[in-house]
């Protein structure tokens, strides 16, 4: 990937760990038909949710916690990756991911979303300098409440000119 | 995508129900039935980042990955790799919603043209209260590897296994 420019190189390990407790704005999510359609056939997996005409609350792929989580953050990938000096044009990778389901994920229900960082540690390597950063996610439904899933995450952002 | 039975767990995946109870209980060290991706394609990385409104550029721009010096085939999103694991589990548990948790970590790259497998092992048997009544649960090992390659994704997983004699074993 690209060099990082301007603030980013100036990123300092205090900076990131800085962040650590961060509340994610959060938000919600609504598992529209043709949204789990398209996920599922990415998926390589039937897209159960595409008949017409369905009755509604049909299963969703797994994946749909991990996405509606990402996708009702309240924060673009980019402005998550400047929260902690970086951009995607750095190279930022998955680290590890974990996943409990406390109910199956479902066609037409809203989900809302919270979060925060966990953890940010600088670390070095073969490759370098890089941050290993810590976010975790809650899901309820919106409807009666229920924590539907619980998601952990770390992503790696390369500190290339550290 | 093909599921592949393994007779010798007793698990036999791909005829849409629950399969990990007939042909005998499961046990530690038991195989899960494989699951493979026999291309992976690189369409479906760029409905994949836009549905995820993934700005980065190599899962869908070959020109910016030349740039970059890393090479000319697409990289999979690493939630797709999940989703393919996922996929297996719930094959051999007999549904998408009988997958309880699953950790992974990224060990590596799969780009676009790549064939892979994704298996697992049983590691152990357990029940648990649920609601008003119990389930049993099956914790695995997971791992989806590049056919031929290397290993992409290691993790560990637990499914929640049909009871036996119940409508959808």
């Amino acid at each position: 990937m690209s060099e990082p420019v301007g603030g980013a190189a100036a990123t300092t390990a205090d900076d990131v760990a800085a962040q650590v407790g961060r509340a994610l704005p959060g938000g919600r999510f609504t598992v529209e038909r043709w949204f789990a359609w398209l996920l599922a056939d990415a998926a390589l997996e039937q897209p159960h949710a595409s008949a017409p005409d369905g009755a509604g609350d049909e299963l969703a792929h797994p994946l749909l916690a991990w996405t509606a989580a990402t996708q009702a953050m309240g924060v673009t990938w980019d402005e998550l990756f400047a929260w902690f000096g970086s951009s995607a044009d750095d190279g930022p990778m998955f680290g590890e991911h974990e996943t409990v389901w406390h109910a199956p994920m479902r066609v037409g229900r809203t989900y809302l979303v919270s979060g925060e960082i966990t953890s940010a540690d600088r670390k070095s390597g073969r490759s370098g300098v890089f941050d290993v950063i810590g976010y975790a996610f809650r899901l309820h439904d919106e409807d009666n409440g229920a924590h539907v899933a619980d998601c952990w995450n770390s992503l790696i952002l390369p500190r290339r000119s550290s | 995508m093909s599921g592949r039975g393994d007779d010798g767990v007793g698990v036999h995946p791909g005829d849409g129900v629950a399969v990990a109870h007939r042909g005998g209980p499961l046990a530690a060290g038991m195989r899960l039935p494989e699951w493979e991706v026999p291309e992976v394609d690189a369409e479906k990385m760029k409905t994949t980042a836009a549905l995820l409104r993934d700005p980065t550029p190599i899962h869908w721009d070959t020109a910016a990955l030349r740039a970059l010096g890393m090479g000319d085939r697409a990289i999979n999103q690493g939630p797709l790799n999940m989703a393919y694991v996922m996929n297996m589990l719930a094959g051999f548990a007999g549904g998408h919603d009988r997958v309880r948790r699953l950790r992974v970590r990224f060990r590596g790259n799969v780009r676009a043209g790549d064939r892979l497998r994704a298996g697992g092992v049983v590691t152990g048997v357990r029940t648990r209260q649920h609601g008003s009544s119990g389930e049993t649960l099956c914790d695995c090992d997971i791992e989806l590897s590049v056919v031929d390659g290397d290993t992409v994704l290691t993790g560990t997983a637990t499914v929640a296994l049909p009871e036996e004699g119940s409508d959808d074993e």
